[in-house]
């Protein structure tokens, strides 16, 4: 049994499980979800997905299905209600069904798996998601992911990587995604798959493919892990942040493939020295990071910047705002320094 | 308008301890309903002479709450008590706790809580917040323990008392442990304990119901000892514990006792 003594005031690392579920199947195109529990769970869900998505210049509708609980369903067991929505979403013609389960449903015991595993002539794919049991965001995109891993199938592997759990609701997810496929050009490797964004159900038959496994970030350890057992595939557990860091990204990417990788290295050295000589018109300024949301890893990576091009940091300085996320590679770092000239200039 | 409340452990005799008691207090010249509060929904079933009523959850999932009416779900048995009964859902699914409280709802909503003394006969452990519902603000204020003097009997009834002295330290709360009804298993000293496990939770022994056939043999006939044989010794005791239950005034919060006390409690009496 989970427990959570503590009443958190800060949400941004906590999160709803089903939120994070959904982030994960939204994104696989032939696809439906449904959400077990009251209808209130998928509207709530259906405009912040919108939303974002429109931000992020992705504007299709999320297809989110109800079973729109109600009190009685609640007292009797929901399973019926799941029943008559499966069967409903299985005459179209889709690649797959997801079944979301929400709190109310895990609390009154209906079992969504059993009813996900009868035949209803399409994949249904139950995906635990009530967030009451402890999970966090992080847990329903995992538990998404593990889902979807189960359907495909161990196959030759390729000269190819996967990009596994990217933040499909993050802003500048398509520019990170850039920044590692630009890594990897430049050490001659390509992108069997990303896992999971904007792909089909067919797509993800290429899972085991990919000689390597890249994740997001840290927190897709568990996925990474299943990965491996499942298809044998190593991974490297995050997309590269910091300037040395973007570096060693590069040498463990090549020492996966064992290819040389001097070249690679010697050329991003100089992209990097270049980057900072760009803004040696922002050295000497002082900034103070707006710490709103005390993300470490992003903090740690502005003072190392700012070190290098010299920029003081303390509280009487410019405020910039810290970044909610370390941002990724060296366009990252780019990106970042833009802002700050940004707010330094105006 | 008097409300009571008898818990205590399952198979204990709560159902018809209760439907006895409301018969006496009807023959009292009063008005009263008796609510089953299980989803096993045989709490009225002696006075009703042996239908299974429908119950309200069971109504609510056919016909749907909108098409019913208050004369769907109160039935009119024994000498004009008033029975409801709560139902539940099928075991093993669903939310039998929820129940009780959309059930509650829709009487309130019907205005059906009413008259001089209205019986509510709850599920022997109170496993969660919907079975607590009897004994919130504005329903049963006069819990009543039914208990024999067996150790496990005695161990529901303590936890019983733990639920009480939770709800009754909340303002505003009107709840409070207003005694124990002894349903007896002809143990020895069976009296003795269950008087002492009584004082010892910082109440008192209400009565002490005896065993006698006589019960068994009205249940037989789908009846209440009252309306089965009204001149016996057994239905005296529940006329008899139907006064005491309107002249009392002795409401407590209670003291649960640790389960090692409890145990050595019934050591004492063996």
């Amino acid at each position: 049994m989970t427990s959570n003594p503590l009443p958190l005031n800060i949400s941004r690392y906590g999160g709803c499980t089903l939120t994070g579920a959904l982030s994960v199947t939204t994104h696989v195109r032939d696809s439906v979800t449904i959400i077990h529990g009251p209808k209130g769970c998928t509207h709530h869900n259906f405009s912040l997905l919108h939303a974002t998505g429109f931000d992020n210049d992705h504007v299709s509708m999320p297809d989110l299905i109800s079973t729109g609980l109600s009190e009685s369903d609640i007292i009797f067991g929901g399973e019926a209600a799941l029943e008559r929505t499966l069967d409903a979403v299985a005459q179209r013609n889709i690649g797959a069904v997801f079944v979301l389960s929400t709190c109310i449903v895990d609390t009154i015991g209906d079992d969504v798996a059993a009813i996900c595993r009868r035949d209803h002539g399409v994949p249904v794919l139950a995906v635990p998601s009530g967030g009451f049991l402890g999970g966090t965001f992080q847990n329903g995109v995992n538990n998404a992911l593990n889902a979807l891993a189960d359907t495909a199938e161990p196959c030759t592997k390729g000269w190819c990587v996967n990009i596994i759990g990217e933040k499909n609701l993050e802003y500048e997810v398509e520019e990170n995604y850039a920044e590692v496929s630009r890594l990897l050009t430049a050490l001659g490797i390509s992108v069997n798959l990303r896992f999971v964004r904007d792909c089909s159900m067919t797509d993800i038959t290429r899972l085991g493919a990919a000689r390597l496994n890249i994740l997001r970030d840290e927190d897709l350890r568990p996925v990474g892990d299943r990965l491996h057992q499942r298809f044998a595939t190593p991974f490297i557990p995050s997309f590269p942040v910091g300037l040395a860091g973007t570096i060693s990204f590069l040498e463990s990417v090549a020492d996966s493939f064992g290819v040389p990788h001097l070249q690679a290295v010697n050329k991003e050295k100089v992209l990097q020295e270049e980057l900072l000589l760009e803004f040696q018109d922002i050295a000497g300024t002082s900034i103070a990071l707006d710490p709103a949301l005390r993300d470490s890893d992003a903090f740690m990576l502005a003072c190392e910047i700012a070190d290098e091009i010299d920029i003081k940091l303390n509280r009487d300085g410019c405020r910039v705002p810290l970044e909610v996320l370390p941002p990724v590679g060296t366009t990252g770092i780019m990106r970042m320094l833009h802002r700050w000239r940004r707010a330094i200039h105006a | 308008m008097k409300q009571i409340a008898l818990y205590g452990k399952g198979g204990i005799g709560k159902s018809t301890t209760s439907a006895n008691l409301s018969a006496a207090l009807s023959l009292q010249g009063l008005d009263i309903m008796q609510i089953g509060c299980d989803p096993k929904r045989d709490s009225t079933r002696m006075l009703m002479h042996g239908t299974f009523i429908p119950t309200v959850m069971d109504l609510v999932r056919v016909r749907g709450e909108g098409a019913l009416s208050l004369s769907d779900i109160v039935y009119t048995g024994f000498n004009g008590v008033r029975c409801v009964e709560a139902g539940g859902p099928e075991p093993g699914v669903g939310c039998a706790g929820r129940g009780i409280i959309a059930t509650f709802q829709l009487l309130e909503k019907f205005g059906a809580l009413k008259g001089d003394v209205i019986v509510y006969d709850v599920l022997g452990d109170v496993v969660c917040g919907g079975f607590a519902m009897p004994m919130r603000e504005g329903y049963a204020q006069d819990i009543y323990l039914v208990t024999s003097g067996e150790l496990m009997s005695l161990y529901a009834a303590n936890n019983i008392c733990k639920a009480i002295k939770r709800l009754s330290s909340r303002t505003k709360s009107t709840c409070r442990l207003a005694g124990v009804i002894c349903n007896a298993k002809n143990q020895p000293r069976e009296e003795e304990l269950v008087r002492e496990f009584a004082q010892r939770v910082n109440s008192s022994l209400i009565h002490y119901i005896p065993r006698d056939r006589v019960v068994q043999l009205a249940e037989l006939n789908r009846k209440t000892v009252l309306e089965y044989d009204p001149d016996s010794a057994q239905a005296a005791q529940y006329r008899s514990l139907a006064e005491r239950i309107m002249k009392n005034s002795r409401f407590t919060i209670p003291t649960p006792l640790e389960i090692d006390d409890l145990e050595s409690l019934a050591v004492e009496y063996i």
